[in-house]
Order: C-alpha cells, then structure tokens, then sequence
C-alpha cells in the first residue's frame, strides 16, 4: 500500500522545483522539510476547499511525498537503533526491538492512510509518538473501514487525495455503504470499545517504552527543577482556585430531589461509579423482571452501595457527577502538562500585556475553568470544552507571531485537549424531576419498547464512558461520525439517548469542525446542520490562527526532533515528569538552603518501593531472558513474583528510572554471599570459593641477602654477649671471695625467631587491615635493627616511638611512591612509535626512575643506603668478628690454666705436666716465700725449682663457678644410680666396722646416748663441727713450725673425689704414720679435692660421693700419694706434715666453696688472691 | 650581639682563607661576617654538646660529647681521633720524661692494687706499653657494644681508619700541589698560614670569644678546646671553599654575559680576551660578603631527608634547626676539591 502510494505520489513531488532544497533539509527530520513545501500545495488545498481538513491534508500529502526519502532514513535510523540495542540490551531485546522497528515502520503507511481519509491531522501526527503494535493498528483499520463514510459527508475529498489514494477510496465506498446501512450502535459502541481498549494499550505501550528506556538512557536530573516548578505553580494556581471557591462554597450543591422509580436501571445518574458496579447493573437489567424492586428502590440501594460518591454528586443534577469527575479530570491533566500550562494557569495580567484584554474579549485560562468548574457552572460537555478552546484560541489570536512561544505550547495543549476531551462524557445536565417526567412520559409512550429502552441506557451509558475512559486518539471522531447520521432514527425513539450521542460526536470531532450543539440543548436538534454551524466558526478560528501553528504541532507531535530533542527524550519527559517533579520536591524540601532540613522526615526505606526496584530490575533481565514476548507479557511475572507481602503498604506505581528512587535500590549482592539453595533445597556453601588463607610470611623478614647478613651479625653479637657474661664471672670470681650457686645469671640468649601470624583466613584478595599486627611487626623489625646497631635491651616507649617515626617515614615514601606511580601518562616522543597507534602513551616514569625519583624526595641516594650495607652491616660484620675473637682469647687467657689446658676433669692439668706447675717462678721473681716452702726446707728438700703454687690449684673456684655455668650445656648424665646411702653407725653396726674404729666409734655412741653418729655432712653447714681454722697474720706468710698444725676437733670426714679409685691405703701408711686417722684422711681429702671438684661441681653427688668415702676407713688413694709425693717430689716424712697442713687447710676451704659454706674460707682465700695477684704482676 | 663586637681573628681567617685557596686579600668584612658565621656555629656545637652532656646527667661536656655531634662525617671523627690519641701519647712522653722515673711510678701503681682499691685483672696487667698511643674509644663504636672492654690488639689495623684518612691524604695531597712550585718564601708563609689557629696559644682568647661560661658552664678541658680550633679550621676551610665556587661561578656568568652585551664599561674591560701574558692572579678579586652569604646560604640548605622527616602534614616547619658547617654532606663532597 505504501509502496503504491509512493509511486502515486512521485509525479506531484518531481513536479515540486525545491526539491533539492528540501532534500538537504529532510536530513535534519521531517519536522522543517514541512514548513517550505507547504506553499504550492497549500494554495491548492485552499482554493479547493477552505477548509482545515484540506490543509491538513495537504500536509499530510506532503508527509507521504516526503516519504521514501524519510523511509529510508527512518529505517536506517532503526536498525542502526537496534545495533545499538543489541550491544545493550543483547539478542533478545534486540530482536524485540527490531520488531517493534518494523512495527514503527509502517507507521508511515497507517499516517498515510488516515492522511487520505478525512481524518483530522493530528491522528496520524500522534501515532508515531507512540508506539503502536501492529495490532492497534489493525485494529484501527477495521474502525476505519467502519468510519470510512463519514469524511465525505462532511468535506469533499479533494482532487489530489482522491487520485492519489485509490485503495482508501475503494474502503471508503465499502465503509460507505455499511455506514449507509444502519449502522446499529451496538456496532459503533463494539468499535468504540475497542478503541479505548487500544487506546489504554497504546498509553500502556508508550509508558512501556518509556520504562524500557530507563534501562538503556540515563537521563540527567537537570529537568527535575523545572519540573518541579512547574508543578508548584500548578498546585498553586489550584490552591487560589480552592480559596476562592471556599467562599462561594456549596453554591452547586442543590437540594436533592427524591428519587422516582424508573424503568430500567438506565443509570446515568449512578454517576461515576457505573463503571465499577457495571456487572451488577448488567446482571440486574438482564433480570429486572425478576427483581421485585421499584427502579426508585433499585437506585437508592445503588447509591447506597456506592461508596465513592465525588463531591460533585448531586441527586438534583442528573449527570453532574460524571460530568464534573470527567471533566476535573481533564482539566487537571491539562494544568499538569506543565511544560506547557503554566501560561495559562491564571488569567492574563493587565501588567503584562496591556493590550490584552482589548484584544481578547473573552479571556480565559484553566484557573477560571477550574473556579467554573467548581461553583459548577458549566451544564454541559459543550460548555467546558468550548471553555478550553477558548483558551488556546485566546493564545493564537492574541499572538499573532507565528513563531511566539507561547503558540507552540497553545498548540501543544490544543492537542492535548483534543486528546482528552474525548474522556468527557457526553452529558447535558438536567434536573432530576424533568428527567423522571420525561421516563414518565417515555413509559407510558412506548410500553412494549421497554426492553430495548432498558438495553439502551445501559450501554449508552456504558459507550460514553468508554470514550471518557480511554480514547485519547483524535480518531476517534473520525470514526464516530457517521452516527452523525443517525440522529434521526434514535431521536424519534429515545430523546435522551441521541442527544448525547450527538453531541458526543461532535465534541470529539471538534476538529473537523463539528460544534456541539449549544450547551443545555436537549432538543435533538439537526446534528449536521449544528456541527456544520459551529464548524464554520471553530474551523475557521483553527485555520486563522491555528494554520501555521497547526503544522508546527504537527511537526512537533509527529516529528521528532523538532524541539532539537529525540523523540525517547520527548515521551521520557512526560510520562516521568509528575513523578520528577514530585522527588525533586522531596528533595527540594529535604535540602533546605543546601543544608539539610531536621525537620523533615527521614527517609526510610518501603518495602514497596524495593519490591518494585527488585521487580524492574527483573524485568530487565526478563527482557534479556524473553525473547519474543512483549514487554507487556514479559511485566507480567514480575509483580506475580513480588505479590508475596503485597498489601502490607500500598504499591504506588511510579513510572520512574530506578536512580530515581535511591532510596530503594537493592545492592547487588556478590556471587559469593548470595543465599544460594541447590535442587534439593540444601544451602549451597560457597564459602570455598572466596575465603583463602593468608600466605605464609606476609608478616616476616624476607628471605634476602641483607637480612642473612644481619641475623649472621646478631648472632654473633649473641655469643659475644655470652663470652662477655663468662669473662664477667670470672673477673667477679677474682673480685669476690665468695659466691653463690645462683649469683650469676647465666646468659642463654634465644636465637631469633620470627614468628609467623597464625594461620589466617581472609575473605577475598587484598591486604590484612589489621593495624595492630602491621604495627608489632613494624616493631620487631626496628628491634631488630636495634639489637643489630648494638642495644641489648631498650624500653618499649623508645621503641614505640622509634616504630612511630618508621611508619610516619614510611607513609611518606608510599604516598610519594604512588604520586610518582599515578603520573599522567605522557605521549612518547618516540617518532617511530607513534606508527603504532596503541601505544602512543606511556608512563611518565620507568620503574627504576620511580624508585630513584622517591628516594631523592625522602632524602636518599643509593650511595646512602649502599654506604649503610656496607659499613653498617658488612663491616660491622667483620668488626663484630674481630671482637669476637678478641674477647674469646681474653676469656681463654683467664682461664688457661684449668680450662684450656685441663681436661674435662682437669686431671691432665697435672698429666701434661704444666710449666706454671712445674717451673712456676713468680714466688721467686718476687722472691717471697708464701707458703713458708723454703723455711720448711722443702725446696731443699725436693729439689724445687721455684715456691710458687700452681695457679690452676687456686683457680677452682673459678672453675668451678665455670663449670656450673656450663652444667646445663654440658649436663653429666649419671649413667647408674647412686648408691644408697650407708647406714648411720649404731650400736648394732658397730661390729661390722673396722676393729681400728669399733672402740672409737663405741665411745660416741655411748656418748651420744647410743643414738646413731650422724655424719657431719648430714648436718646443716653451720652446726658442723669446724676444723680449727689455720690463723695467717696479716703478711700472708705461713709461719714456719711453730704454728701448731690445724688441730682438728671433730670427726670431719671428708669427702672424696668420685673418681678416686678406692685404692688400698698402704700407699700412704707408711709415710705419716704419726697422724691421726682424721689427718690421714684430710689430708687425702685436700690432695683429691682438687681434681674431685673440678670434676663435679655438683653439690649432691659431691656429697654423696664424700659420705661414702669416708665410711671406707681406708679412703685414701693414689691421688694422694702423687700429689703428695710431687708436692715433696721425695718420700713423705715427718716434715711434710706442715705443707700437708696448711694445703689442707687450704683444701677445706676449697671443700668449703665447694659445699657451699661461706665461712670456713673466708681466712684462707683472701690471701691466696693477694697471692695470685702478685704471682701475676 | 655580632655587628658592634670587634672582629678578633681577623688575621687567622686571613691565614686560615689563603690556606683554603683564596689568594686575594680578603676584605674586613669578609673575614668579618665569616667570623661571626663561625662563631655562631661554635655556640651552636656549644650548646648541643652541654645539651648532650645534661642528658647523660654531667654538667661539663666531653670530648664525646663533641664527636657525637659530628659523628657522621667519619673522616673527621678519625682524625679527631688520631689526633686525640696522639695528643694522649705526647702528654704521656711529657710526663714521663717530667717525672723521670715514670716506669717505676707505673709499676706502683700496678702493683697496689688494694690500694688503687681495684683488682686488677689480666688484661690489666698487659696494659698500655708507654709511647704507644691508645685508640680513643667512642660510645657508639662496636667495642662499646659489650659488658666487658675488648683488648686491644696491635697486631689488628684499623682499616676502617685507613679508608677514613682517605680524605685527609686528599686534602694533604691538595696541599702538596700547591706548593710544589712555591719559593722557599712563599712556603714559609705558607707554614705559617697553616699553622692558624683559632685556639692554639690563645686559649683564653677563643673562650671569651666562643662564649664559654655563658653558652656551657663548664670550664673546658683542652682536648675540647682543641677539637674547638680544628672544627673552627673545617669550618673556615669549607665556607672558603665554597664561597670560592660561587665567586667562580659568577665571574664566569659576568665574562659570558660580558660578551654577549658590550656597552657597560665595566664589562669592556673584563671583556678583553686574557692575554697570554696578562699575569693570571692580577685580575682576581678577593671573595667577597656576597659569596660567603651564598655559600653559607648553600650549606646552610636542609638536605631533603630532613624535609622528608619533618614535614608536618605538608608543611616545612617555619624554622629549621642550625647545620653544623663541614659535616657530613658537604664534607663528603669537598674532597675531592
């Protein structure tokens, strides 16, 4: 059809010279290719015909003519769309698109169409605005084809259309000769009833697309304040109208007149609500014969039942309330397109425009109507629509500019006004009795055309609220036409009926020029003469003023572009603008003077609102996931799905972006912690997939040169620390003359560890914030470097400072770092890069050049921090190693004699026959006779070489002390238990001992009451029976013979070294005879104490060892000889018993170190150290 | 305080420039303002050092105290260090030779250790051979790390000092240029010069100069006040230095643009190409105020590590504290001048 079309019109549009000129103009849309082609065909139409249908039509040829040119950018306008949208929106939605493109496509052909009828322009002007289906359309043609007949009847079709549109004239013969035929209102109501169920469609579709088109646009917020302006003003405009209204309040509101019964339950004055109780009304007229009721009781129940009675209700007034429901309705509408009302919100200021009222001799604006509207003073549809027109009408004759601003939103409000005046019923409003007296009358007139009367009201009733709901096309007129017809047939039968259909259909056919009969008129007046009448003068007024503002309109609805705003944008911004500007309100008040508003409410969240987020987003998903299902069907399970807690609040149904609502959104929950169900109803446990386990050593030292080197050099430091605390305990020894077990503490330094963090599990990637952590690393590592520069131990305040400082360093070389890091990029200068387009950018810094580059900003060079390693961690290595060395062989200087050279039990001090011991010659260089060696003729006599006594002798305690140091280290392990102690020496046992003892020990016992002898050792060291102690006057000198021998005045007992074999005591019998066991034994007890000692340091085995000896009688040994017989280097006589003495003496006070008594050698080592010291110096 | 004192080292500062490499005669108030820069520099070692001393609780500063001042620059710490020791081996032969029979005296010492209220131990006894020169131990060296005092060895070099004398054999080396070609006279003055002092025989003088008893209040001992003059000398050395690289500068700046704009008078002259005869010293002129100021200005500026550490949310303190003149940074770097 279309293609024919074009065809036709091919011929007419060579013709046209301008047609380059226009060409080059279509580029930019439709829109202004209209204004300059219009000429020559205009002044055809109008010679043809006057009328405004002709120039409409003429227009509208012009948009066919303008067709294949526009089709084909249209359509390349499209699928370059739905590429777009396949990026978006993927397969599916494409897909859909491209066939609501194809849908849009033949748009064309449907204006073109309704171009060649007779329909009044806007019709196809709107159809491209919205988007209808296929379906509408076909639709539609079916009422058209009803419709067809019409447009002769009123305007001749002029020459041009008739040749051009041969298939549409073929339809309209067709439609001719049905509409001929009586066309029974049934049928026109069918048809009507369709319409307004497409219609509601096509709003439905057109807020679809809207809504589609949130998810592919952002539209910026910057209409929002206009918006909402513009909806303040509104609201305020009817805030006055209510004002003033108050006063005159109620003048409306007549007495109710009592309600008669009635025949049927024609129920027009049910008012508004008809529409909601129509089943029942339905129901109750197909039964009425059944239902006992009086029509008069019928209604009163009706009106019972009904709970919304408006305020505009009024028994009195029949009609009224439907009328004014619909008739407020359109005109809030109206005042709401406040992008275009606001002008005529109020009347016109004499201030600015004086003239205005000179000109317009009847002002009005929809402030008035509203005033009007509420002291009811309009009687009928006519009435209130001429009102509306007037308005516009006002506007184009006041400004006479064609290209005044204020016209383009005349014009705009114009077709809006034609869109809705549709919706008003048409009703003239009669009082009650008048009506029931005219039922009256028709009862008694037509008795058996009852039922058919009854069917009538009804669904007259119902037709006009059809319209009144729905039909917004301007089409519909059109349509309604031919029952201009008709008239003559129903208004012999039915006065009423007619009447409102005939006015009805002039009404939505304001534009073809057919004028309501005069408000209040109930005579079924000649419709077609009336219209025709009021056609004359309304279209005159549209073509006067209204001609070139009418193309404007059209170019404006039906082309995009033409306000330099894609088509999208246009419906966006109506559908959504009551709802932005209502949010921009909110907000408006929120932020009062950019700050925040207290006194506002807070903003909470509804579950509403985030049902209805979750639904949208749905939805899109929906749209993604359906591929050929409407958007309308794909809605559907939507708000199936979220009617669960549906009831709770009331879901307003906002037709809004989702960024709107913000305070909806629903965050996206990550994959991770959704709440994820398997088939069997189990919780899926994702946990696996995200928690991980943090590696190992994120918060120890790596593993690198420089950190081996430092821990080499605090070890190092460690066991010089422990060589240190060694040569302490000897220098202290020197110093001291006594000490105890636990007086020095031994160092045992802990090798460095760094632990690790327990095992932690992490969500997800990403560093450990944990401050604290991060912050006691930071610390170990600067203790680190503290131990490493030297400091032992420090105080936790420096270190937390030091620590403190390190982070703040630190930060700054990271914040550095990053700055250098987070540089723009600069172009490469590199001409032969810039062939290769990708890379024309680059880094404004390589790595190393960041590095450097933060370095120098914090101070430091390379040459620092190589100077650092090398003399701070490399060299103080080797110094470290040096005084290593140095301190060892310090420590083994001191100890040479009992440690370096002895063994482990220092035995083979005496085997290697050591030359201090053997050729000692400090006595002699000093030439001091200490020990009184030369005055008891004992160098004489045993030949010796020198006086001195063998320093290691003097130096076990020394020893001693070092080897307890090292008893943990070198713990000897007693491979068998120790013996069990000897039985106390009792009266019973008395005879197993030696004969020798028996009458000694028999005198004890008596003595002590023939308890059991308890050992000297068993007894507390203070209570034990001391060993005269040898006196030495102050020189250090022993004295020669004259001092008496150390008597001895108990029975000590001594114990003897471990590793003394137990030999047979001959060796030493025949040498001193003469002393006394005890003697003997002391005296054995000195000469093993030495290696005894220094062998076990250990207190209880040293004890035990001794308890055991001395029960042998016989505890002398080899040792002893040798010793004796070196010190003497000869036989033992008599003589010897002074060194033997006096060595004892000295051995108890070794023994007394040893036991741990203090005071037994408290005398004998003060000036044994004199001693050492000057055998040293 | 500084401008109406009357500049008391004026001759020294001369010495002290000439050694340094300035050849002209300076004018009076360059060694002036040098003088007084130097001054400051004393009061500031002064006063850090007595703040040093009060941390450790002892009202009168040590030679440590001093050291740790300047304990970065490790070639200056050596040869304080050699220098200390050496002073200590002079002091020593000088009272041994005052007391004659000093070896005896030192054995009674040794052998009364009751007396001396200290035992000694070994080590003690293996003391310091006489003449030699012990090393000076600092605080902060690595034998101070631990409990006990580590033997010295003699066996052991200190390589460490060796490479630290580096600087020193540098400068000496510097020195020997110079005067290979002098005349015997010339060398004589050049003694002289060398032998400058800001304290040496004017003890008394540089007290009262440096401020002692007002800035510390302890009489100090002689090793500080010799530290004293041989900083002072450094001091001296590298403003001299400097300031001779910023003069420098700027005349080759002046003969450059000397070329490029002739119309001054002052620059016609200078602009006449250096015959090959001209003497070479004739034209120069003597460092001026100026160039010190920069040159002080120079090594007076805040190493960026210091900024770094000090930066308080962005911002430089307003006031920074005094640097210690040749030290550290600009120490390393002169040596090789």
């Amino acid at each position: 059809m279309s293609l024919g079309h074009h065809h036709a019109w091919l011929p007419p549009g060579h013709l046209r010279p301008p047609d380059d000129h226009h060409d080059s103009r279509s580029i930019n849309g439709y829109s202004k290719s209209f204004s300059g082609p219009r000429t020559p065909q205009m002044r055809a139409s109008v010679d043809a015909d006057g009328s405004h249908a002709g120039n409409l039509i003429s227009e509208a040829d012009m948009a066919a003519e303008e067709d294949p040119r526009i089709a084909i950018f249209r359509d390349l306008y499209r699928r370059s769309e739905a590429k777009i949208n396949n990026l978006f929106a993927g397969q599916e939605i494409a897909e859909d698109l491209v066939g609501a493109a194809v849908a849009d496509a033949d748009e064309p052909d449907t204006k073109n169409e309704r171009a060649d009828e007779p329909a009044p322009p806007p019709v196809p002007a709107k159809k491209p605005a919205r988007k209808l289906d296929d379906d509408d359309y076909d639709d539609y043609d079916d009422d058209d084809d009803g419709d067809a007949p019409s447009p002769p009847k009123p305007k001749p079709l002029t020459p041009s259309q008739e040749s051009s549109a041969p298939p549409p004239l073929s339809r309209y013969t067709s439609g001719t000769t049905s509409a001929g035929g009586d066309v029974s209102k049934e049928t026109k109501k069918e048809s009507l009833e369709d319409i307004r169920k497409k219609l509601e469609e096509d709003k439905k579709a057109t807020e679809e697309a809207a809504k589609r088109s949130f998810h592919t646009i952002f539209y910026t917020l910057e209409n929002d304040r206009d918006a909402m302006l513009d909806q303040q003003r509104l609201e305020e405009s009817e805030r006055q109208v209510e004002a003033e209204m108050s006063s005159q309040a109620n003048a409306g509101n007549n007495a109710t007149s009592a309600s008669n019964g009635y025949g049927s339950l024609s129920n027009a004055n049910l008012g508004a609500s008809s529409l909601t109780l129509k089943n029942l009304i339905a129901r109750i007229d197909m039964k009425r014969t059944m239902v006992q009721a009086s029509d008069a009781e019928l209604r009163s129940l009706m009106s019972e039942v009904r709970k919304n009675r408006s305020k505009w209700a009024s028994e009195d007034k029949i009609g009224q309330e439907e009328l004014y429901e619909a008739a407020e309705k359109v005109l809030s509408e109206l005042k709401a397109m406040t992008e275009h009302s606001s002008a005529f919100l109020t009347r016109v200021n004499k201030r600015d425009a004086p003239d205005y009222y000179t000109i317009i001799k009847h002002p009005m604006d929809l402030g008035t109507m509203t005033k009007k509207l509420k002291a009811l003073q309009y009687k009928s549809k006519q009435e209130f629509v001429d009102d509306i027109n007037l308005i516009w009408s006002n506007c184009f004759k006041y400004n006479t500019n064609p290209e005044h601003f204020l016209r383009k939103h005349a014009l705009y409000m114009k077709k809006e006004t034609e869109k809705l005046v549709p919706l008003i019923p048409e009703i003239v409003i009669r009082d009650r009795a008048e009506v029931e007296a005219e039922e009256r009358r028709l009862q008694l007139a037509e008795l058996d055309g009852a039922e058919e009367s009854d069917d009538e009201p009804i669904m007259s009733s119902r037709g006009r609220k059809a319209p009144g709901k729905s039909s917004k096309k301007g089409a519909a007129p059109a349509r309604n036409t031919p029952s201009g017809s008709e008239p003559p047939a129903g208004a012999s039968s039915q006065p009423s009926a007619p009447a409102r259909a005939d006015s009805d259909v002039p009404a939505d056919g304001t534009q073809n020029g057919f004028a309501t009969p005069p408000p209040g008129t109930q005579t079924p007046s000649d419709p077609a003469g009336a219209a025709a009448g009021v056609s004359g003068s309304h279209g005159d007024s549209m073509e006067i003023d209204g001609l070139a503002p009418s193309t404007l309109a059209l170019s404006a609805l039906s082309a995009p572009g033409a306000e330099a705003e894609d088509p999208e944008y246009k419906v966006w911004k109506q559908v959504t603008k009551k709802d932005r500007a209502l949010i921009a309100a909110e907000r408006h008040r929120l932020f009062k003077g950019d700050k925040l508003n207290s006194d506002e409410p807070a903003l909470l969240r509804t579950k509403a609102g985030m049902r209805r987020w979750l639904r949208n987003q749905k939805q899109v998903n929906a749209e993604g996931d359906k591929s050929n299902e409407s958007s309308a069907q794909a809605m559907e399970p939507g708000p199936a799905g979220g009617s669960l807690a549906e009831g709770i609040e009331v879901e307003e149904d906002k037709v809004i972006p989702d960024y709107y609502d913000v305070m909806s959104g629903v965050p996206d929950l990550p994959g991770q912690l959704l709440w994820r169900e398997d088939s069997d109803g189990n919780i899926v446990d994702a946990s696996e997939e995200f928690l991980r386990i943090l590696p190992k050593g994120t918060f120890t030292q790596p593993e690198s040169k420089l950190s081996r080197k430092m821990d080499a050099n605090m070890r190092q430091m460690q066991e010089t620390r422990k060589i240190c605390s060694k040569i302490g305990i000897v220098k202290q020894m020197q110093l001291q003359s006594q000490m105890y077990q636990n007086q020095f503490q031994k160092y045992q330094p802990e090798p460095f560890v760094e632990h690790d963090v327990p095992p932690h599990v992490m969500n997800d990637e990403g560093p450990v914030v944990s401050p604290w952590v991060c912050k006691a690393a930071l610390q170990r590592s600067v203790a680190k470097i503290f131990y490493h520069t030297g400091f032992e131990e420090y105080q936790p305040s420096a270190l937390d400072a030091v620590t403190d400082i390190a982070s703040d360093f630190f930060q700054k070389i990271g914040e550095t770092f990053k700055s250098y890091i987070e540089a723009p990029k600069v172009p490469t200068s590199d001409p032969t890069d810039i062939v290769s387009s990708s890379n024309q950018w680059k880094k404004a810094y390589t790595e190393p050049e960041i590095v450097l580059h933060t370095l120098n900003s914090v101070g430091i060079g390379v040459e620092d921090i190589e100077s650092y390693i090398k003399d701070d961690v490399e060299r103080l290595g080797t110094k470290l190693a040096t005084v290593h060395d140095r301190l060892r062989s310090l420590l083994s200087e001191l100890l040479r004699p009992a440690l370096a050279d002895g063994g482990e039990d220092g035995s083979s001090a005496f085997a290697d026959g050591s030359e201090q011991f053997v050729g000692g010659d400090f006595a002699e260089d000093i030439d001091e006779d200490f020990f009184g060696f030369k005055e008891l003729g004992l160098d004489k006599e045993f030949g010796l070489a020198t006086l001195s006594v063998p320093l290691h002798l003097l130096q076990n305690r020394m020893y001693n002390a070092a080897q307890s140091q090292n008893t943990s280290s070198t713990q000897t392990v007693t491979l068998f238990p120790p013996p069990p102690p000897y039985p106390r020496i009792t009266s019973e046992t008395l005879p197993s001992q030696i004969g020798l003892v028996q009458a000694f020990f028999g005198a004890k016992l008596q003595a002590s009451n023939n308890e059991g002898l308890v050992e000297d050792l068993e007894l507390p060291p203070k209570q034990r029976p001391m060993a005269a102690k040898p006196r030495l006057p102050a020189s250090g000198k022993i004295l020669p013979p004259s001092a008496p021998a150390g008597p001895t005045s108990s029975p000590q007992k001594r114990p003897l070294p471990p590793t003394a074999p137990s030999q047979q005591p001959n060796a030493i019998k025949p040498g001193p005879s003469e002393p006394s066991k005890k003697k003997v034994k002391k005296n054995s007890g000195m000469a093993l104490e030495i290696p005894g000692s220094i062998a076990d340091g250990d207190e209880a085995a040293a004890n035990l060892d001794g308890t055991k000896t001395t029960d042998d009688p016989t505890s002398t040994n080899m040792d002893s000889k040798d010793s004796a017989a070196e010190v003497s280097g000869g036989p033992v006589t008599k003589d010897t018993a002074m060194p033997d003495v006096t060595a004892a003496g000295e051995g108890a006070g070794s023994i007394g170190d040893a036991t741990g008594d203090p005071n037994k050698s408290n005398d004998s080592t003060a000036p044994l150290t004199n001693g050492t010291a000057g055998v040293t110096s | 305080m500084s401008t109406d004192r009357t500049p008391k080292y004026r001759q020294e500062i001369q010495q002290m420039m000439f050694v340094s490499g300035e050849t002209a005669e300076p004018s009076v108030e360059t060694t002036t303002l040098i003088e007084e820069i130097v001054r400051q520099q004393v009061v500031e070692i002064l006063a850090r050092s007595t703040t040093l001393a009060t941390r450790r609780g002892v009202r009168s500063i040590s030679t440590d105290d001093l050291i740790f001042l300047i304990r970065h620059d490790k070639a200056k710490v050596s040869r304080l260090k050699t220098f200390l020791s050496w002073k200590d081996v002079r002091k020593n032969v000088k009272d041994s030779d005052d007391k004659g029979g000093a070896d005896a005296a030192e054995f009674a010492g040794a052998d009364d250790p009751l007396a001396g209220g200290v035992v000694a131990g070994p080590q003690d006894v293996a003391s310091k051979p006489k003449n030699k020169r012990a090393r000076v131990g600092l605080a902060w060296d690595v034998n101070s790390f631990y409990s006990v005092q580590v033997p010295e060895r003699d066996d052991e070099e200190d390589e460490e000092e060796e490479e630290q004398n580096y600087a020193t054999l540098q400068r000496l080396a510097a020195a020997d240029e110079r005067t290979k070609h002098m005349t015997k006279e010339e060398y004589v003055f050049w003694s002289e010069c060398r032998q400058a002092s800001f304290t040496y025989r004017k003890s008394k003088r540089f007290r009262e100069w440096a401020g002692f008893g007002i800035v510390t209040e302890s009489k100090p001992n002689d090793d500080i006040v010799d530290i004293l003059g041989f900083l002072t000398f450094e001091i001296v050395q590298t403003l001299t230095e400097e300031a001779l690289k910023v003069k420098e500068r700027e005349d080759r700046e002046k003969n450059r643009r000397g070329g490029a704009e002739n119309d001054s008078g002052e620059t016609k002259k200078r602009k006449r190409e250096t015959g090959l005869f001209d003497p070479p010293e004739e034209g120069r002129t003597p460092v001026e105020p100026k160039h010190i100021r920069e040159a002080y200005r120079k090594l007076q500026a805040t190493p960026n590590k210091n900024i770094a550490m000090l930066l308080h949310n962005g911002r430089v303190p307003a006031r920074m504290p005094l640097r210690l003149e040749g030290h550290v940074y600009f120490a390393g770097v002169r040596v090789d001048i």
